[in-house]
């Protein structure tokens, strides 16, 4: 590779920061680093970001010279800046902190003593980097991907690079010397001396003409005031768990912060980090073993924490055209569904809805007023049907996710806890598993068996998407945009199709109501499922590896990027439609209320199909919600009450006895109450033409069934 | 002084090795000058090429089992272990220059090196354009835990004694010879013990001059983090400069290469002005005398721990020599062994025994097929306190590893199980559960009282129950957790049912005169162990588990048929049902010495299920089952 012309490079440089400009929404032109600088002059700004999607458009050769040789361009960036800087000066500045002050009078000083003739010595000569007063930083190509911390190798020594991961350990902010300053005890003048590394020997003896001529020996030392400090700051980064390959140690990485970057990130922070990347001279470490080693460690000039910033767009994850084409074929919604949990047969309904729940409807906000987009499935069904492998395979799925157990949670646990610091007394807020999903998915087992005011604390979140706290001093709200994927069991361990749909659940109604979707999964034998599923499980001992199926289900990889990708989209709903949804709404309370529906059908399923809708068409990529959006929503809300519905009809459909038709009319005189006057019962069963004896058998027939009870008087039954 | 201990040890080992050096010598005279001492100027490849065949291994000292006092630094040793952790990628520079005084230059290499080599005026240019720099990776590499004493005992007779060998290389080396003066005095006090404190001294004496605020010296056993600390292992860090992503977590390995215990590797004797975490630190760079370091360039991955089956091991004499059974006659004898340790139990021992053969051969997504984790619960309860131990004794003879864990609460409560990231010191600090693939681990849960199970117990069995449903393991990094894959058969043994999930329950039929004949029918069964049975055994068990296994297409269908009738007759019957048949037969065919599923088998492994399924309706239901 050819030398650069850095003489030249310098030149550029300097055109760029005075003339680069970019054209504003009016046309005007806007001087981006022109007006930085005018804020460095004033001392109103420390940090000059220089972009280098900027530089690359100004001139590409120097935007990758500055990538390759990232550190060699940052001293000449800001050499070029010291010296344009007293030309943007516009007004007198006042001093701002000591050193400020510190420098003023030495350059006044200097002024008057100074004979301009008179040779100096250069360390006593005032050094750029005191007079300096901002720092230089780079922003990375926007077409740079991260890299994992493994994938940063010896030839990114000296490169500018890009790092993502989370950080383990981070030091406190201590202050390291850029310039020490020296006083002689003697003749009283100052030295200074640069410092580069991590450590320094100090100077003794003073190096100034008088002291030297004069044999004078002063001592020089070290003054506080006058030296120049930043702030530095050491991480400990690693590697994420996704970037882990199986079956080895994630990787840690030291990084350093000075100046501006320090205090970006805390322990536990996700963060995307570009920096140089350097070997570390240690001075004294054991030159003779560890001179064959070199530490490396990347010099940051930009960390952005993913928790706080989410919309980064993390170039890993943009889709290559030929995995969009792959995507793009006409099953793709089907090919998605199937490809969750591709080891568990069939179930496609119940995959797509997990698929919507994945990609998420839109947020609304109108007048204030928040509407989530966010879906919640409540899996039922008998013990073994792999509704935990679901749910774990949507939990290591889902980009963010939590995975508990209803027995294993309290509601704190869920929520969040307000805990004592044992050492400063002060309350802290612990974020629990709710909070950890924001902007994911919380799968939670075992629903049924978490304790009924547990259970509650998780109301708020279903609708408000928030959590409310008011505790020990501490009143606050925590978002918690989370999507909730439940899975239970029926309530007495397997569906009992002689009993109601409510009775099998047993779970309250304000709850039930919040799942958009509630899933029966039940396990009925059945020759040709049972007869696939064995050969599915017989190929899969057989061969090690699942079977080939119709559609190749897609790498797990993929789908994350491309939910991600959905994710960006927000459709909305044309005016046109509306009429549809609403008929169809209208409808579906009609029916409710004709068929005496046991599950639930309010205002909450009209945004529950708004949200599968809307999610439907973010998987199409589209921004406009079409009608088959809306159709396909509707199906998959048929067919969730279907399978809650279908044991019930199976069972009328076989047994139409007069018991079962009584204690409907008795469930409908109940209403939401618990008990109902057996006199009620009668005289409305006498309209319905049923007879005393009829009415008789089916009181006794249900209070053998436990479902409710007689009191003494036979004058009154009470629902258990 | 030193010169009369060093012959005393010469003598010595040339006495007892002399008839299998002089073999050696007419076999392979160039590997044996190779084993004393390395020699740098030596190609490394040329010694890689040699190592191709695996009877070259046997000349090959082995770490694990000779003192470190008999080895010299840079000479060639074996180490067979478990990576327990892996550290961060170091550059090193593979070739440097190096400038004397006088102005002459050399060009030295550094690969297999953890030292500078310079000569007195001599040092090293770092801008010169000759550096080469490299990457390498430090493994962490212990012992296998949970070895068994006759595993050990074979493998330390396997291994050669070196002899020390005169100082000739390394000519005007200062600092080599300070070095060797140095292992001599370590020859004198010949004893770990002492060692080990000497090490810790020193630590501690420079720690505390060094910072104030330097937190307490970590303690040996930190450092050697052994994963089960009853049963210490010994502890090498490996580095490896080849293949660095074949490497994985929890497998098996054996290295051969060159040894290096520089004392200035010691963070002790490092000043430590200027930096920031001491532990990790020191961590990073414990003594070489209690870690020794490792510079690979053999390498072997192993499929199993079994020393009597691997080639690279030179049996000793009277092994191996009469001449083997065939698999079906050993089965019968093992099955009648087990069967006399459990109470009589027909099907108990055919359980236990494809329990011992079994071994995790595929793994999808989300299962992982072939695992057997038995419970034989239903024990008899007045000869409860010692059978299990006694049971375990027997297995313990058979198994090349295992671990006997008593489920007390203490141990649950106290006892760290799954590995967790400190980083503090930057260090996977092991738990009980990061064994080696086959190594079996045995819960007695008869010894469980009632009591509180704390967090930790708490942990402790969802670490159980997740090793136990996926062979996977969890290990802890605090910002999140990741699955490492294990092959662990986990045996547990209890009086009720378990309260930890297993893929068969077998409840024990135990024969009321069988278990007053207890202690008798042990003692006949060590009486039966005799050492060439044993032997067959040993063998028996791991070739069995390696071997492979079909199905044909017809049987497929018959299976498939089955399960669609079963699922008609009982639809409680479901998958999971259908995978444990599937495991089953195969190792009851594999046990039986077939190597393909055949119709038999397949009735034999239903047949035993139905007699389980019976066995487990015959068993008081707890309240919690009843009510569901």
């Amino acid at each position: 590779m050819a030398r650069r012309d850095y003489a030249q490079d310098r030149e550029s440089i300097k055109t760029f920061l005075s003339e680069f400009c970019k054209c504003d929404d009016d046309g005007k032109k806007q001087f981006v680093y022109g007006s930085q600088l005018v804020k460095l002059a004033h001392r109103e700004q420390v940090l000059i970001t220089i972009d280098l999607d900027d530089l690359s458009e100004f001139n590409e050769s120097l935007a990758e010279a500055v990538i390759e040789n990232c550190r060699r361009y940052a001293g000449i960036f800001s050499d070029v800046i010291a010296e344009l800087l007293p030309s943007y000066k516009q007004q007198e500045v006042h001093a701002k902190d000591a050193l400020d002050v510190y420098i003023e009078h030495r350059l006044m000083m200097d002024a008057r003593v100074r004979n301009p003739m008179e040779q100096r010595d250069e360390r006593n000569s005032f050094p750029a980097e005191l007079m300096k007063r901002f720092e230089v930083g780079f922003k990375p190509l926007s077409t740079e991907k991260a890299h994992s911390i493994r994938e940063v190798k010896a030839q990114h020594i000296g490169k500018l690079t890009t790092v993502r991961g989370i950080v383990t350990r981070c030091t406190e902010v201590k202050p390291m010397m850029v310039v020490a300053t020296y006083t002689c005890d003697r003749c009283g003048s100052e030295t200074y001396q640069p410092v580069g590394s991590l450590s320094f020997t100090p100077v003794h003896d003073c190096p100034s003409d008088d002291c030297r001529v004069n044999k004078a020996a002063g001592r020089l030392y070290l003054q506080t005031r006058g030296s120049k400090f930043v702030k530095f700051q050491e991480l400990k980064m690693q590697e994420h768990s996704d970037q882990v390959p199986v079956g080895h140690i994630p990787r840690s990485m030291t990084v350093l912060c000075r100046g501006e970057v320090t205090r970006m990130a805390q322990p536990g922070d996700h963060v995307v980090v570009s920096g140089v990347f350097l070997p570390l001279v240690r001075s004294g470490f054991a030159q003779m073993i560890q001179g064959l080693l070199s530490e490396t460690y990347l010099q940051a000039h930009r960390i952005i924490c993913i928790n706080k910033n989410d919309d980064i767009s993390d170039k890993d994850a943009e889709l290559t055209p030929d995995e969009l084409e792959e995507l793009a074929q006409d099953d793709f919604y089907e090919r998605l569904a199937t490809s969750l949990a591709p080891e568990i047969y069939g179930h496609l309904d119940v995959k797509k809805a997990l698929l919507l729940l994945l990609v998420g409807g839109v947020d609304k906000r109108p007048d204030g007023m928040k509407i989530r987009g966010n879906i919640n499935i409540c899996l039922m069904g008998d013990p073994g049907v792999a509704k935990s492998q679901l749910l774990g395979y949507i939990s290591r799925l889902a980009l963010r996710s939590q995975y508990t157990t209803g027995r294993g949670s309290s509601g704190v646990g869920l929520t969040a806890a307000v805990m004592k610091d044992p050492l400063t007394g002060e309350m802290m807020l612990e974020g629990g598993a709710l909070v950890l999903a924001d902007q994911g998915v919380c799968c939670i087992d075992e629903f049924d068996k978490m304790a009924d005011t547990d259970r509650t604390a998780i109301h708020e979140v279903m609708e408000q998407q928030t959590i409310s706290i008011a505790k020990a001093g501490i009143m606050t709200t925590l978002n918690a945009r989370v999507s909730i994927l439940a899975a239970a069991n029926p309530a007495f361990g397997r569906y009992n199709p002689r009993r109601t749909v409510e009775q099998n659940i047993q779970l309250p109604a304000a709850l039930l109501s919040r799942f958009d979707l509630l899933w029966l999964i039940q396990d009925k034998p059945d020759r040709d499922n049972d007869l696939r599923l064995a050969k599915h499980i017989t190929y899969v001992h057989c061969h090690s590896r699942q079977p080939p199926s119709r559609v190749k289900s897609l790498d797990m990889h993929l789908m994350r990027r491309y939910i991600n990708l959905c994710k960006r989209k927000n459709p909305t709903i044309p005016d046109e439609l509306t009429d549809y949804i609403v008929g169809a709404y209208v409808e579906l309370r009609r029916e409710a209320r004709n068929q005496k529906d046991m599950t639930f059908t309010s205002a909450r399923n009209l945004l529950g199909i708004l949200r599968l809708s809307t999610a439907l068409a973010r998987l199409r990529l589209s921004d406009r919600v079409e009608k088959d959006d809306v159709a396909e929503a509707l199906r998959l809300l048929e067919m969730s009450k279907d399978s809650l519905n279908q044991t019930h009809e199976h069972q009328k459909g076989h047994v139409p006895n007069t018991s079962d038709r009584i204690f409907a009319i008795v469930r409908e005189l109940a209403g939401s109450g618990k008990s109902v006057r057996i006199g009620d019962i009668m005289d409305r069963c006498m309209t319905k033409g049923f007879k005393p004896d009829q009415v008789d058998k089916c009181i006794d027939d249900y209070e053998e069934l436990n479902v409710w009870q007689v009191n003494m008087g036979r004058t009154k039954i009470t629902f258990m | 002084m030193s010169l009369l201990a060093r012959n005393r040890q010469q003598l010595l080992s040339f006495g007892c090795c002399y008839l299998r050096i002089c073999l050696k010598y007419i076999l392979m005279p160039c590997l044996m000058d190779v084993a004393s001492t390395f020699n740098s100027q030596r190609d490394p490849t040329e010694l890689k090429e040699s190592l191709k065949d695996l009877y070259a291994w046997h000349a090959i000292p082995l770490l694990n089992y000779t003192p470190l006092h008999k080895l010299k630094d840079q000479c060639l040793v074996r180490f067979r272990g478990m990576i327990q952790d892996m550290m961060d990628p170091e550059i090193y520079l593979e070739c440097y220059e190096v400038k004397s005084t006088d102005g002459n230059k050399r060009v030295q290499h550094g690969k297999y090196h953890d030292c500078l080599k310079l000569a007195a005026g001599e040092a090293i240019d770092y801008n010169a354009d000759s550096n080469v720099h490299g990457e390498r990776r430090t493994l962490f590499v212990v012992s296998v835990p949970g070895l068994n004493d006759w595993t050990k005992q074979h493998e330390s007779k396997c291994s050669p004694q070196p002899q020390l060998v005169s100082q000739t290389q390394w000519p005007n080396n200062a600092k080599k010879r300070t070095l060797d003066d140095q292992e001599a005095m370590e020859v004198e006090d010949d004893n770990d013990a002492a060692l080990k404190r000497k090490c810790v001294e020193t630590t501690k004496s420079t720690s505390d001059d060094a910072t104030a605020a330097a937190p307490s010296v970590l303690g040996s056993e930190y450092l050697i983090n052994s994963p089960l600390p009853s049963r210490p292992s010994m502890a090498c860090m490996v580095k490896v400069y080849e293949d660095f992503d074949s490497y994985k977590l929890n497998s098996l390995v054996d290295f051969v290469g060159i040894l290096s215990v520089d004392p200035s590797l010691d963070a002790a004797t490092i000043d430590t002005e200027g930096f920031d975490s001491l532990s990790e630190l020191q961590a990073t760079h414990p003594s070489p005398f209690l870690i020794p370091r490792l510079h690979a360039f053999g390498v072997r991955q192993l499929p199993h721990a079994n020393p009597l089956l691997d080639k690279s091991l030179q049996q000793p004499a009277d092994a191996g020599a009469s001449e083997d059974p065939s698999q079906s006659s050993v089965h019968k004898d093992l099955r009648m062994l087990l069967k006399l340790c459990l109470f009589d139990d027909d099907l108990a021992a055919e359980y236990l025994l494809s329990h011992l053969i079994s071994s995790v051969y595929s793994r999808s997504e989300m299962q992982s097929i072939g695992k057997f984790a038995l419970n034989i619960c239903n024990l008899p309860k007045d000869s409860l306190a010692e059978y299990t131990t006694k049971l375990y004794q027997v297995l313990e003879l058979l198994l090349p590893a295992s671990h006997y864990l008593p489920m007390t609460l203490e141990t649950m409560n106290t006892a760290a199980f799954a590995p967790k990231k400190d980083y503090e010191t930057n260090k996977l600090v092991s738990g009980m559960l990061q064994l080696a693939p086959h190594t079996h681990l045995v819960l007695d849960e008869t010894c469980m009282q009632q009591g509180k199970l704390e967090a930790n117990g708490v942990h402790a069995v969802q670490h159980l129950a997740h090793l136990i449903n996926s062979q996977e393991l969890k290990c802890d990094f605090q910002y999140y957790q990741i699955d490492y894959h294990v092959n662990i058969p986990v045996l547990v043994l209890s009086e009720g049912r378990s309260m930890l999930p297993s893929d068969f329950v077998l409840p024990i039929n135990a024969d009321t005169k069988a278990v007053q004949l207890l202690d008798e029918s042990l003692k006949a069964a060590h009486h039966y162990l005799q050492p060439a049975r044993l032997q067959q055994f040993r063998k028996y068990l791991t070739l069995a588990r390696i071997s492979p296994f079909n199905v044909s297409d017809e049987h497929t269908e018959m299976i498939q048929q089955d399960f669609v009738d079963m699922r008609k007759a009982n639809s409680k019957s479901n998958a999971d049902d259908l995978h444990g048949l599937l495991v089953l037969s195969r190792l009851l065919g594999i046990a039986r010495g077939k190597d393909a599923l055949d119709k038999e088998t397949w009735q034999l492994a239903t047949e035993f299920e139905a007699k389980r399924r019976q066995r487990l309706q015959a068993l008081p239901k707890s309240a919690a089952q009843i009510r569901n």
